[in-house]
């Protein structure tokens, strides 16, 4: 213990040294995105490179990257496709969690190990077939096909199920001797007792969502419907002969602050909530 | 009154159990229809020929044959290989380095940890576009790196024998932070008696990581390994965006996940398509399998 509050108050100037070297390095990049959609285009890539922007251009690039394309639509549906797949995964998973965790009903292995199996299907695999459902359905290249078919998360299910057995059954039996509806009991009393758990599974299929990019690819064509993260590859390409790299930069940023902003208002769901998206597999 | 609830109790008792499979319904019903079912047709449609247009025709296991003599396939294959190694080992030890250097106490961690994260926390695209134009032959890389040799020009993802070694070096950067997260996790987990025990008897910080913090890491090191294999063979965003086209130069950074989508979406050759895509899956599996086996045994 003495030894700890020594060397806090040494400060260890070493390992200072050693972390800010491995946080430049990482950051770095983040760094060069971000402020380079605050340059001109003729000093994005200058060399020796600018480390802030020395032509301040304020918001001219994003104005810019929304002309090229409908970025703010992008943005929308981006959003539209991230908090739909929230929604239904928080809901619809506490709800299918609570039932398996809490209610032992004829066939409840076997339909459990239906749910377990599909967390194991990597999206690739599923991506052909999905396409051709879709595409049967008529969906294809509109706001069902690109929403409906990813929106409830199995690993939802598993994690709020996880979460759901630790209720403690004399409080739901007491209800019940209440007379509470089950649905009243669920929405009531297990919901707001799982409401932790929940925000960290929120977090991480936000993040999913959001960054989504194989799905959007294959089914949708129009523009209008496109989300941000397939949007984004417009920019790599020269518009009208000339490169954008300010709005690609300035495009990128947009993409990256939903999640930074959760990153700094919820920094510990945030962690939990990817390290338990992890252990998952 | 007292009647009605005795009543309602009744009643509810007699049904209450049903109740859970109405509640996990909705949810069953939907992976039903959008993952058992298009897996089992994946599955079914590796085995065909299927171009969109004509009706699927029946051809055993040709597709899996035709794969084995594929010059194409054989190239994915063996970049994915080569990119699961890339993205696993260097992985594996340079983000238990990171956490064990974040796991002390020294002053301004905290934000110095914010700042190694921040990689985590843009879309997998947006690092792509980013490091697209990082890597310019001429660009800003090139001048961080080889500008002090007069070195102006890096062909980063212009030559194919780099390019797949630029997209391992980016992707790990992107990654590192991340499983460094679950490391401390794993650290964190560790109590401190063992420790405070090791350093009464003696022992140095590297003999009190190698004896004490390391067999106690074993499941998050599984966990890792797993992890960043799993997650290396699925790539194919990154090989979409960052190279100079998609899977290029010359197919050098081509891997399963697209060849997926080359086959099924711009050749439409649904039955190949499917048949790479029960590749990719085996191969998951096989990944999943050796971890379970490693968490009984090991």
């Amino acid at each position: 213990m003495r030894k700890r509050l020594e060397n806090i108050r040494r400060g260890r100037p070493v390992r200072t040294l050693i972390a800010s070297v491995m946080a430049v390095l990482f950051a770095f990049p983040i760094w060069f995105m971000v402020t380079s959609a605050f340059k001109a285009e003729t000093e994005i890539e200058a060399i020796p490179m600018h480390l802030i922007p020395w032509q301040f251009q304020g918001i001219a690039q994003f104005r810019l990257a929304a002309e090229i394309a409908p970025m703010w639509t992008y943005f929308l549906n981006s959003w539209l496709y991230a908090l739909t797949h929230v929604g239904v995964t928080v809901f619809f998973g506490a709800l299918a969690g609570f039932g398996f965790a809490k209610y032992r009903f004829p066939g409840r292995g076997l339909l459990f190990l239906a749910v377990l199996s599909t967390v194991m299907v990597p999206f690739q695999v599923l991506v052909v077939p999905l396409f051709i459902e879709v595409k049967a359905f008529g969906w294809e290249n509109s706001y069902p096909g690109l929403l409906i078919p990813g929106m409830m998360n199995a690993f939802g299910v598993l994690m709020m199920r996880q979460y759901a057995s630790d209720l403690p059954d004399e409080l739901l039996e007491a209800a019940r001797v209440d007379g509470a509806s089950e649905f009243r009991i669920f929405l009531q009393i297990a919901f707001p007792l799982l409401m932790p758990a929940l925000g960290s599974l929120a977090i991480i299929v936000f993040i999913w969502s959001w960054g989504a990019f194989l799905w959007p690819l294959v089914i949708v064509q129009d523009k209008a419907l496109n989300v941000l993260s397939v949007g984004l590859t417009t920019y790599t390409q020269p518009y009208n002969g000339q490169p954008m790299w300010g709005a690609a930069m300035a495009a990128s940023t947009v993409a990256t602050i939903p999640i930074a902003a959760l990153f700094i208002f919820f920094q510990r769901y945030f962690v939990k909530g990817l390290t338990a998206g992890a252990v998952k597999g | 009154m007292t009647v009605s609830i005795v009543r309602r109790a009744g009643s509810v008792r007699f049904h209450y159990k049903w109740w859970g499979l109405i509640f996990v319904l909705p949810v069953v019903t939907f992976f039903a229809a959008f993952n058992l079912f298009p897996t089992l047709f994946g599955l079914w449609l590796s085995f065909t020929d299927y171009d969109l247009l004509n009706p699927p025709v029946w051809v055993g296991l040709d597709n899996f044959a035709n794969l084995l003599a594929d010059r194409l396939f054989l190239q994915a294959f063996g970049n994915t290989l080569v990119f699961v190694l890339g993205a696993t080992v260097p992985v594996w030890v340079l983000s238990l380095l990171a956490a064990l250097v974040f796991d002390q106490a020294f002053r301004g961690r905290d934000i110095l940890k914010a700042a190694f994260f921040l990689p985590v926390l843009p879309p997998v695209v947006v690092i792509a576009v980013v490091w697209r134009l990082l890597l310019h032959s001429n660009g800003v890389l090139t001048s961080l790196t080889g500008g002090w040799w007069g070195v102006t020009e890096i062909r980063w993802l212009a030559d194919a024998t780099l390019a797949p070694f630029s997209m391992i070096a980016v992707h790990d950067w992107a990654i590192i932070p991340f499983f460094m997260m679950i490391w401390l996790a794993g650290l964190a987990a560790i109590p401190p008696e063992f420790r405070e025990a090791a350093a009464i008897d003696g022992a140095g910080p590297v003999r009190t990581f190698w004896h004490v913090d390391l067999p106690q890491l074993r499941s998050t090191a599984v966990l890792v390994a797993a992890l960043s294999s799993i997650n290396a063979f699925q790539t194919f965003a990154l090989q979409y965006v960052l190279p100079t086209d998609p899977g290029g130069p010359a197919n050098s950074t081509l891997v399963l996940g697209l060849l997926v989508l080359k086959y099924g979406f711009q050749y439409f050759r649904m039955g190949d398509a499917a048949a790479v895509s029960v590749v990719m899956f085996a191969l998951i599996m096989a990944v999943t399998l050796i971890q379970l086996w490693f968490n009984r045994h090991a």
